[in-house]
């Protein structure tokens, strides 16, 4: 299936990351058009897919995660405040017939993304 | 040193092994790395703990397992809603900058982005990427938000991932 997904993950935790805040934007000329606005449900993932397998095209996309907001929320007991606060990944569809899984790996202080499956 | 068979891993090992000796010995090279491919590391790793506060960043390129050499940067700081460039240069040949990327006066509280150029990176080394490729322009986003404590950007990439975390 084509398209676009994503998951995150809290690695300080090792437990999936719920009720984070994805920005799904598109560039178009060059400028980002906001597409929409997800939070993750509770296994870290969004309830509908990213870009769904209709809508890939070629181009330029880009998630941006609200890390620092997660890592922030109520109840949260951090020592000092985070070093990542909204995360960008930007990343290309270059063949909008194959699948890309884009997860966000994240802590306070690090984050990792790659292509997944 | 004739035994072209040596993979990559095995390379560097062998390389320390030689000490002070010639490393450009064509044979020891790994019969399928590219010919540009990025040289190993040179130098062990640097303490910076006794330094005053600054900025510093180090990216490794863990495709080649080796310093991410001769990246194209651009470094940039929030202001009045957009980020503002402060300097573009390229990385040296340990990854890393020459001068902290900011230290002294210019150290100071704020969003930063480090803007790294990976595309270029791996093209210039001859790997061959989608068109367009999956990472291209990547920005690296953090706060600094004690400009008394020294911050470390330490970055691990490839043409299809990244990693970069407050390090030290």
């Amino acid at each position: 299936m084509a398209g676009v997904s994503t998951h995150v993950l809290d690695s300080s935790t090792g437990r999936p990351a719920a009720g984070v805040r994805i920005d799904f934007s598109v560039l178009e000329g060059s400028s980002w058009k906001l597409v929409k606005t997800m939070l993750t449900n509770g296994d870290g993932r969004t309830d509908q897919p990213v870009l769904p397998p209709a809508e890939a095209k070629v181009g330029e996309y880009e998630l941006l995660f609200y890390v620092g907001d997660f890592f922030q929320r109520p109840g949260s007991n951090l020592a000092e405040p985070p070093f990542l606060d909204t995360v960008p990944v930007r990343f290309s569809i270059f063949d909008a017939k194959q699948h890309y899984h884009v997860p966000m790996l994240c802590s306070a202080w690090s984050c990792t993304t790659y292509r997944g499956s | 040193m004739s035994n072209n068979t040596l993979t990559r891993r095995q390379f560097l090992p062998a390389g320390l092994a030689l000490g002070g000796m010639v490393m450009s010995a064509g044979p020891a090279v790994a019969a399928d790395a590219p010919a540009s491919a990025p040289a190993g590391l040179s130098t062990a790793p640097t303490s910076m703990s006794a330094l005053s506060p600054r900025l510093t960043m180090h990216a490794i390129d863990i495709f080649h397992g080796s310093p991410g050499a001769a990246m194209p940067v651009e470094f940039s700081m929030m202001d009045g809603g957009a980020y503002k460039p402060l300097k573009s240069f390229e990385t040296n040949k340990g990854g890393r900058t020459d001068e902290p990327l900011l230290v002294g006066e210019s150290y100071r509280a704020g969003r930063y982005e480090v803007l790294l150029h990976v595309a270029e990176y791996f093209e210039r080394l001859g790997e061959k990427l989608p068109n367009p490729s999956f990472l291209s322009k990547v920005p690296l986003r953090f706060v600094i938000r004690n400009p008394a404590e020294r911050i470390h950007l330490a970055i691990l990439f490839t043409p299809w991932s990244y990693s970069y975390y407050r390090g030290s």
